[in-house]
């Protein structure tokens, strides 16, 4: 149990300043999207009170709506379960096989600062036809495989998994490195224990590094969570949420419905769904790991 | 414990009270900045040679918000040059420029236009698109000022409807442009074809050719989704035998599954279904696009006569190498000296501006030289006032030439889109389009997916 | 500790080299090509901004530019605004990364070490606000900084940037510091120090490595910001980097090869700071690691 009992005022003063911060720039504007969501409002003129309509809307009567939230389920799940296994299944090589990794797992990290706008360009000329000079098309027509050339950002059926390709490239070598650094602050000598027990090599990650690299695990797994369902610069450079919504997802459609419909009453209620998704999944994974951690520890 | 829930409740309580009074919507806190009027009668001073009389020398900044931020752009230089004369002639007023880029100026002016913060110049496009800022009350008429010095009279007549609501005038453009076709001429010569497209099964025919051979027909950047568009409402400009199908829409006489529309969308497919599109155009943005074009890639380009300029100066645009076309007839219907018309975007006064007479000032004073600026600088194809000058003495090409010809053809037309209709609609309607380029449809759907839009957009 | 760790899995593998051979080659070449996967587009971006609008749009991966244009960098650097605009970002990303430090630490601190009935309420009042998207937030701010009067200064992207990096810190650094054991504050206690004392000398030194995580993620989210900075402020002399690259983007035109060289002049100094700091950063990036 906590051992630190303070007064009331220190409470206040610790959290204080954070919180009346973070309540006035962040939650406030969260209730007022609330509150505009229930009205059918442009966002420049006269507002006009309209209940729940735009929720109702939202849930039944958007052809786009839908779509958008499986494509956004669709980043935050693949991102989860290609990205971050990858992502631990390299540091667990590199801790083990690399002598200067901290320069390896440096230079893993770099795409992450890029500006999105390079990105799109740079995969642009990756993804593009091979009329167009699109890399991966021209390399297939090379080795024969024709057939297995695609407009990878036009077609519908594959436009958002490219996009989300560009997601898992650009934030791996972030999550290598959050993982590295939790297997390196993994004492020692348990590895030596396990080792005198006849534990080695992947086994020893298996029962040793996996188990207690948990609670890292969970940071990398909000943080990806929360980019996939941020990001939708990205979209807007590659693909616009096009074609015909094919790439759209929750963010880019209330960006869209508030900015370019004018409707944003309308965006407003869908930012509102975005929260409640968002904090839903956050309780979840909370909820997830914590089992997990009380398993192993 | 007590105390720090009840100081976190009136934290809290605190904080939203702040904020219910942020959301009022009631303009009551916007028209606190009533501007000292300095006596308009004598507002007669703006030219610059004769800085302004009035003996109080307040010193005051006005924010000029626009979308020149590119050093290399003609439109920047123009804009510095004038600005920096005029704080020269003024030295109690500071032009502030906030020079961003399109699509964040757009969302900066309407997250300012929802709390009433609107710059004392700002930039917005015409008519349906500027119709709920006009709606809100947020501009300032300029009836008045336009008068001044004469300055109504330097534009193209008619040009100003677009910017007019009932009877009030509210910005004033900095272009106008028409929809022409690019063509390349050695690539034509090279697929064996002789002369430009008269008639859209021509186009159909030579999109084939061009195909047969290699060349991407026609090069589009249809990631913005509006290029597509205004090719497709050229070609219901034509089936539709004139002007006004959305009009007529908008005010009831018809309805989208009109067989005008019908034979514009089936003529659209036909193009699509013929190839004349790059692989992979929803992708490409406008830019991209254009750039097909002027490296030789693409043998013809479909856009408003802006595009001049930088084709001209592209390696394509050498030796005569580039013509241009009037969209031709579809099905035999259309009159090709109707165009697709583009008044630009164009300059606002802030109503709730506090500097609101020297704002006017400085805008009289500045759309009065913004021509001659222009046209030295070689930007003046399609800027919406009469020029004078001598285009060809001062070094514009034979293609810029004929394509200042076609404007003195056009025999009416119509507005993209987004400029008749909502921006509700508008969108659909973009969707719907860009749809095309990936999947063939039945024109009957796409009339419904128009029809559905609009009667959700209009409804009451 | 951690180098004692790797060298022991080194030392294991050291002994099955042999056996392992090939697969360690497997190994070697999937590290290699990510090495070149992820290194590549800084050497891309490097090309790009050498080369011409029309090179840059043909888009091909691999060519170099025709003749190398200076021009863009000529470009990007004039008028004087490239220092300015980095001078701004700076000041900006620092008291930003500052403030969110102290704040969010002193608030999970008192979430995860207080013996406080509401803690777990305010960590989730946080969590609710970790993944609002930032474009629905930009009308109530506007009518909020209105009304208190910092439009266009750096207080109207620095206050939200804190506010909006805030519940993420909280998270992470809660997370860490609930892994202290007790006794800690218990021995500090006896020694007669108080609440304050103990978190900024006892609590703050041991947790490196989650501050500099938090100060990683503030950085990259902040850097590149570009929606809100445009959105609130105006004034040529208090803008950040981002407008300088949005710059080259005109209504008809974009400047490919300006805004390349921008970007190069922008990451330069990031890249360097981040290699010489590379150690440290990632020696630091363990947070809420199991003690050892």
């Amino acid at each position: 149990m906590k051992v630190l009992r303070v007064k009331p005022w220190t409470i206040a003063a610790f959290v204080g300043p954070g919180l009346l911060l973070y309540v006035c720039l962040v939650f406030v504007p969260i209730l007022v999207s609330v509150y505009n969501g229930m009205f059918d409002w442009n966002g420049i003129g006269a507002s006009e009170w309209a209940g729940f309509a735009n929720f109702h809307k939202m849930l039944f009567n958007d052809k786009v709506f839908w779509p958008a939230v499986n494509h956004t389920l669709q980043m935050a799940i693949l991102s989860l379960v290609i990205q971050l296994p990858v992502a631990l299944f390299v540091a667990i090589l590199i801790s083990r096989h690399v002598r200067r990794a901290n320069f390896l797992v440096t230079s893993y990290f770099l795409p992450v600062i890029l500006s999105v706008v390079v990105i799109g360009q740079l995969w642009k000329t990756i993804l593009n036809p091979a009329s167009q000079g699109g890399m991966i098309n021209q390399i297939l027509d090379k080795i024969g495989l024709h057939a297995w050339t695609h407009s990878w950002l036009t077609e519908p059926k594959y436009a958002m998994y490219s996009i989300i390709l560009v997601g898992l490239w650009q934030y791996l070598g972030y999550h290598v490195l959050i993982q590295f650094t939790g297997i390196q602050n993994i004492p020692a000598d348990i590895y030596e224990a396990a080792r005198i027990d006849g534990a080695d090599g992947f086994k020893a990650d298996r029962y040793i590094t996996v188990p207690m690299i948990v609670p890292i695990f969970k940071i990398s797994v909000v943080l990806s969570f929360i980019g996939s369902l941020q990001s939708f610069d990205r979209i807007l450079v590659m693909t616009a949420g096009g074609p015909a919504h094919a790439t759209e997802v929750l963010a880019s459609h209330m960006y869209y419905q508030s900015f370019l419909s004018l409707k944003y009453g309308y965006g407003s209620a869908i930012a509102c769904f975005l929260v409640v998704f968002s904090l839903a999944a956050t309780v979840v994974v909370n909820l997830v790991f914590n089992q997990l951690e009380k398993r192993y520890t | 414990m007590k105390t720090s829930k009840k100081m976190f409740a009136g934290a809290l309580a605190g904080v939203l009270a702040v904020s219910l009074a942020a959301c009022g919507k009631s303009d009551s806190d916007g028209s606190s900045s009533s501007p000292a009027a300095s006596n308009p009668g004598s507002g007669a001073s703006p030219s610059a040679s004769a800085p302004a009389s009035e003996p109080a020398k307040e010193n005051i900044t006005i924010t000029f918000q626009n979308i020149y931020p590119d050093p290399t752009d003609p439109k920047y230089k123009m804009l510095h040059k004038l600005v920096d004369q005029y704080q020269a002639d003024h030295p109690n007023i500071k032009i502030e420029l906030d020079s961003l880029n399109t699509d964040q100026q757009k969302l900066k002016l309407k997250t300012q236009a929802a709390s009433k913060e609107v710059p004392d110049i700002t930039i917005v496009n015409p008519a349906a698109q500027m119709q709920p800022f006009v709606d809100a009350d947020l501009f300032e008429p300029l009836n008045a000022m336009v008068e001044q010095n004469g300055l109504k009279d330097t534009f193209q007549p008619g040009l100003l409807d677009a910017y007019t609501f009932n009877g009030n005038l509210y910005a004033l453009p900095d272009g106008n442009n028409i929809a022409v076709v690019y063509y390349n001429k050695s690539l034509f010569q090279q697929a064996g074809i002789a002369n430009p497209p008269a008639t859209f099964e021509e186009l159909v025919a030579d999109v084939k050719t061009l195909k047969s051979k290699g060349i991407t027909p026609l090069a589009i950047g249809e990631k913005d989704s509006w290029t597509g568009s205004f090719l497709f409402m050229n070609i219901l400009l034509r089936t539709n035998n004139g002007p006004g199908f959305l009009k007529d829409v908008l005010a009831g006489t018809k309805k989208f599954d009109d067989p005008a529309f019908l034979d514009a969308v089936n003529a659209f497919q036909d193009l699509v279904q013929a190839g004349a599109f790059q692989e992979g155009a929803t992708s490409f943005d406008y830019n991209a696009g254009e750039n097909l074009f002027k490296t030789g890639k693409s043998a013809m380009y479909f856009m408003g006569s802006w595009a001049t300029g930088g084709i001209e100066t592209s390696d394509v645009g050498k030796d005569n190498n580039v013509g241009v076309f009037k969209f031709p007839t579809v099905g035999g219907k259309g009159n090709p000296d109707e165009f697709m018309l583009a008044p630009g975007s164009a300059f606002a006064v802030s109503k709730n501006s506090k500097h609101k007479q020297e704002t006017l000032d400085f805008l009289n004073w500045f759309m009065l030289n913004y021509p001659k600026e222009i046209f030295e600088l070689k930007g003046a194809v399609g800027i919406g006032q009469k020029v004078e000058g001598d285009f060809k003495a001062a070094g514009y090409s034979q293609m810029a030439i004929d394509v200042l010809n076609m404007f003195t053809q056009v025999k009416g037309g119509d507005l993209a889109f987004d400029n008749t209709m909502n921006p509700g609609t508008a969108q659909a309607h973009l969707t719907s389009i860009q749809n095309l380029f990936v999947s063939k449809k039945d024109a009957k759907d796409v009339a419904k997916e128009h029809q559905d839009a609009f009667d959700e957009n209009y409804k009451k | 500790m951690s180098q004692t760790a790797v060298a022991s899995a080194q030392q294991t593998t050291a002994a099955n080299r042999r056996r392992f051979s090939v697969s360690r080659i497997l190994i070697y070449a999937l590290l290699a090509i990510l090495f070149v996967t992820q290194l590549y587009p800084l050497l891309w971006l490097v090309i790009y901004s050498f080369k011409t609008n029309e090179e840059i749009l043909s888009g091909s991966f691999f060519s170099l530019p025709a003749s190398w244009q200076w021009v863009n960098y000529e470009n990007a650097l004039g008028g004087g605004s490239y220092w300015k605009y980095l001078g701004n970002s700076v000041i900006v990303t620092a008291v930003t990364i500052a403030a969110v430090i102290v704040l969010s630490g002193m608030v999970a601190f008192a979430i995860s070490r207080f013996r406080w009935k509401y803690g777990q309420y305010v960590l989730l009042l946080f969590l609710v606000g970790m993944m609002i998207p930032l474009q629905s937030t930009l009308l109530p701010l506007m009518l909020m900084f209105k009304h208190i009067d910092i439009l266009n200064t750096r207080w109207s992207i620095i206050l939200p940037y804190i506010a909006f990096q805030t519940p993420i810190s909280v998270f992470i650094l809660a997370g860490f510091f609930q892994t202290f054991p007790n006794e800690i504050e218990e021995s500090a206690i006896v020694d007669g120090a108080g609440v304050w004392r103990i978190f900024t000398r006892i609590i703050l030194p041991v947790s490196v490595p989650p501050v500099v995580t938090v100060c990683i993620l503030t950085f990259i989210n902040i850097w590149n910001e570009y929606v809100l900075a445009a959105t609130f402020i105006s004034s040529e002399r208090l803008k950040t980097l981002p407008f300088g690259v949005y710059s080259f983007v005109s209504q008809y035109s974009v400047n490919y090869g300006a805004i390349g060289a921008f970007l190069v002049l922008g990451a330069l100094p990031v890249v360097i700071v981040y290699f010489l700091l590379a150690e440290k950063i990632t020696k630091g990036m363990v947070a809420g690691a199991v003690k050892g």
